[in-house]
């Protein structure tokens, strides 16, 4: 019974945050410099024109106006069409989503499972020199700027040794159909994965490496030594199951920005994502199209904590539902 | 000393690029097949090329469509679907004759109704070329039969056919359109999959990745050499340029930055060419403000800005100081005479002296009005170049006793604050000042939604009024000739670069549309060839060959993760029965 008003109560949570959020957002983007009406109607446009394409698009009316059709349009699930692209925007979002998520979601599981094993290999030995030489070599990979790292190995690996392909989803000279496109699109993907995954690595081989060593020193660990049992499965039982939970949850909190986090390799890549629609979106003052994709996104980190809630229920019995 | 090197190495690059390809291209016989890259930088917006402004679209809808007449590389007006044209000597009626076997890529054939159509609907709905083909000035659009049109004007406009060969005047296709009342209307798929009439037909648009077009083998003026024309689109200009050198693409139409240049340049297969195109940067005072309004600061500005030295130091040398008061692209109208003030401290310094603005304790001249002269250098971040030419305004102006500091906003916010809110003291502005000189006219005149500056001398303002209804042209001429005096004597704006632009391609491909002036407009790929011409080999052994490196890759990925997976198991399931 707990546990399912506990769950009700958090979804009604989860509702009110997104609507919130969509709100502020209609705001924020409004009130925002920039005239989308003088934009669309380019740079040698006459005041007459700029008056008759803002009054075509409605942003002639006053904004509580528009704010008050907005949300019934969404409420109805219809997010409008996108001034530039005149497509409506649940299709240009749908269509852009399983292309970041490749980059995204791959890119995250693999940084998570080598953080992970880095810091089981390293963490057993803690403050060896090869432990130090590890975590140095992260710190500096933290500090990396993902742009630059992209087009490092753009460099080396697209032109210098001409074995990756620096740009793009597909070979656009012939482009191959079925099995081969899949091959293409994944050939294409690897520098952009490799990209993702390096700069994110450290995030999980920190919080793994130093819960892991706090937690050899517990206690508990002691007796079970006492008590006979072997180092190794006291690790593979105990330890990195109390270890788990942050990294976790640093993962599943990771997953609210899955859709448009990965703007700027996108961008350095020619990656068709999801950051680089929301950035023209921006560049072109698309209304429509950047409060779509913000309340994707403002549903997805809403999710996103959600999970880690019942997550943390479920892993960790300390935590009550409250 | 770095600065005559420099400038050395631009003069030589000029001419080299200027001269080699044109000894390439000569003495070869066109070839059949093949496709091209063009690496650009954005999509287009939707297929529809008269109803909003799209820049990335643009030289897609150039290969896809044609308009009545159009401009090639040098800005001439040449035909495209009409062979020729008359105009009346009053130059309020023309008459177009269109060729009588264009057909769209549907097969239905391009008449004088889709012409009608098309200009009436741009009327109606408020294309984007409304503004500059004046189209609340047709009277009306008769069609005499299926392959003559004839446009009746209410007053006579001299730049009419320039701005009808320019942007936003592509026939459309009536047919495809009838069924919808709006020509944005989301639920029309040629939106989405334009039928055109052009060289080049579409095949499939993958948004934020390419565009692919396929060679039209009915286009009225011959088949295009080419297979198959694709725009890739990176948005970054420094993918973009690897993405060229990596071979992926055969045509770089996104700028690199100037620093590759010379490296590219010496690259061997690739040939770099430059040109002067009628575009400028220039800067724009605010005349609603003090002390701005006073022509005597403009003027020691202008004395004290060094344009050659802008050039150099902002934009590696590439670009020519700007020098009068009109782009020297369009020859015609440029007039040499009005020139704008050549740089001299000295004399700057003696007006600002003599006008009451002194030397303060800092360093820091005042105003008459006892203020200290500080003012600020509004500009866009579109590239490095906007902040480069700030950085070198406040180095000059320094010399002079005027401190000049930065503010560089988003291109919309630019937009907002300068030309909607007029909040700022110096604008940075740049853009396109052709394709005839009644460009000014929307930009820089007297209720111009661009005329930031708020320049509102009558004089000019009518001048330029006439020389639009002109037709004689050497009278023309003489009206926008005498306008530039005015202009470079209230010095409202200040040009500072006429720019250049650059044309970066493979060596392998002959005829692109900056070689066929006369012929094709500045962007169609209709007479380019490649020189391996058409593969002999079956079509999947040269998918296999273009794609054998990705296969090998990707599958020794794929069991490479398979077998470490398979190992690091055993070794852990190892561990724990121990």
């Amino acid at each position: 019974m707990e546990w399912k008003d506990y769950l009700l109560r958090r979804s009604a949570q989860l509702l009110l945050t997104v609507f919130f959020a969509l709100i502020i957002n209609f705001l924020i983007i409004n009130l925002a410099p920039g005239d989308p009406a003088a934009l669309m109607a380019g740079e040698l446009a006459t005041k007459e024109y700029i008056e008759a394409v803002r009054e075509r698009w409605g942003l002639n009316k006053p904004i509580p106006e528009r704010l008050v059709s907005y949300l019934l349009n969404v409420l109805q699930g219809n997010l409008g069409y996108s001034y530039t692209y005149l497509q409506s925007v649940s299709n240009l979002i749908a269509e852009r989503i399983p292309v970041t998520l490749l980059l995204t979601l791959t890119s995250s599981i693999i940084a998570f499972f080598v953080g992970l094993l880095l810091a089981v290999k390293t963490s057993q030995k803690a403050f060896s020199k090869v432990d130090l030489f590890v975590s140095n070599v992260m710190l500096t990979i933290y500090s990396i700027p993902s742009f630059w790292l992209g087009l490092m190995l753009i460099g080396i690996f697209g032109v210098a040794l001409r074995i990756f392909p620096t740009s793009g989803m597909v070979n656009v000279r012939s482009t191959g159909s079925g099995v081969f496109l899949i091959l293409d699109i994944a050939y294409h993907s690897i520098l952009p994965i490799v990209t993702l995954a390096t700069i994110q690595v450290p995030i999980y081989y920190k919080i793994a490496r130093n819960t892991i060593v706090e937690q050899s020193s517990e206690d508990y660990v002691s007796t079970f030594l006492m008590a006979g049992m072997s180092t190794s499965s006291i690790f593979k039982k105990y330890v990195l199951r109390n270890s788990l939970l942050p990294p976790v949850t640093v993962f599943a909190l990771h997953l609210g920005y899955v859709l448009s986090g990965a703007a700027l390799v996108e961008v350095v890549f020619g990656w068709p994502g999801m950051g680089r629609l929301l950035l023209s979106a921006v560049y072109s003052r698309d209304y429509p199209l950047i409060m779509g994709i913000y309340l994707v996104t403002s549903i997805t980190v809403s999710l996103a904590n959600f999970f880690v809630d019942i997550l943390y229920t479920l892993l960790d019995p300390r935590v009550r539902y409250k | 000393m770095r600065t005559s090197i420099v400038g050395a190495v631009i003069a030589l690059l000029l001419t080299i690029s200027l001269t080699s390809p044109l000894v390439v291209s000569q003495g070869l016989t066109p070839k059949l097949g093949g496709t091209l890259v063009v690496i650009q930088v954005g999509d287009p917006k939707s297929f529809n090329p008269d109803a909003q402004v799209d820049d990335m679209g643009f030289p897609i809808f150039q290969n896809l469509f044609n308009k009545l007449v159009t401009l090639d590389i040098d800005y001439n007006i040449i035909p495209d679907l009409a062979y020729k044209w008359d105009v009346s000597s009053d130059g309020l009626t023309y008459t177009f004759y269109l060729y009588k076997n264009a057909t769209w890529h549907d097969g239905v054939p391009v008449t004088a109704w889709d012409v009608k159509w098309t200009f009436e609907t741009i009327n109606k709905s408020k294309g984007i070329a409304y503004s500059w083909i004046k189209a609340s000035n047709i009277k009306s659009i008769d069609v005499i039969d299926n392959y003559t049109v004839k446009f009746i004007l209410k007053q006579p406009f001299a730049a009419f056919l320039s701005f009808l060969g320019w942007y936003g005047t592509f026939v459309m296709p009536k047919h495809m359109y009838s069924n919808y009342s709006d020509w944005l209307d989301p639920k029309n798929p040629v939106l989405q999959k334009p039928v055109g009439s052009g060289p080049f037909k579409f095949v499939e648009w993958v948004k934020g990745d390419h565009v692919t077009l396929e060679a039209n083998p009915n286009y009225f003026k011959g088949q295009p050499y080419l297979d198959k024309l694709v725009f890739k689109i990176i948005p970054d200009a420094n993918t973009a340029l690897s993405s060229f050198l990596a071979g992926e693409g055969d045509v770089l139409a996104v700028r690199p930055p100037f620093s590759e240049i010379p490296k590219l340049n010496s690259t061997s297969g690739v040939i770099v060419r430059s040109r002067a195109v009628p575009s400028q940067w220039y800067i724009g005072f605010n005349l609603l403000r003090y002390p701005f309004n006073d022509r005597t600061l403009r003027l020691a500005i202008a004395y004290a800005i060094n344009r050659s030295y802008v050039i150099e130091k902002a934009m590696s040398g590439y670009g020519f100081p700007a020098r009068g008061g009109y782009t020297s692209a369009i020859k015609w109208a440029f007039n040499s005479n009005a020139t704008l003030p050549n740089y001299n401290v000295t004399l700057a310094n003696k007006l600002l002296d003599d006008a009451g603005y002194k030397l303060g304790p800092d360093g820091i001249r005042q105003t008459p009005n006892g203020t200290k002269l500080s003012i600020k250098y509004t500009y866009f971040t579109t590239g490095p170049e906007t902040e480069a030419i700030g950085v070198v305004l406040k180095e000059q102006l320094k010399k002079i006793g005027i401190e000049v500091t930065l503010e560089g906003l988003e291109i919309g916010a630019w937009e907002q604050k300068v030309v909607k809110n007029r909040d700022f003291d110096i604008a940075l502005c740049d853009g396109f000042q052709g394709p005839d000189p009644d460009n000014m006219r929307s930009r820089f005149a007297l209720g111009a939604y661009l005329n930031f500056a708020n320049y509102s001398n009558v004089e000019y303002y009518d001048l330029l009024q006439n020389a639009s209804v002109t037709t004689d042209f050497s009278a023309r001429q003489k009206l926008y000739w005498k306008a530039q005096e005015i202009f470079v004597h209230d010095l409202a704006y200040i040009p500072l670069v006429d720019l250049v632009a650059f044309y970066i391609w493979k060596t392998e491909f002959h005829g692109l549309p900056w070689e066929s002036a006369g012929k094709v407009n500045y962007n169609s790929y209709a007479l380019t060839w490649w020189e391996k011409g058409k593969s002999i080999e079956p079509e999947y052994i040269v998918f296999l060959k273009n794609n054998a490196l990705a296969i090998v890759i990707v599958l020794v990925i794929i069991i490479g993760v398979v077998v470490a997976y398979k190992v690091t198991k055993k070794k852990w399931s190892g561990k724990t029965t121990s």
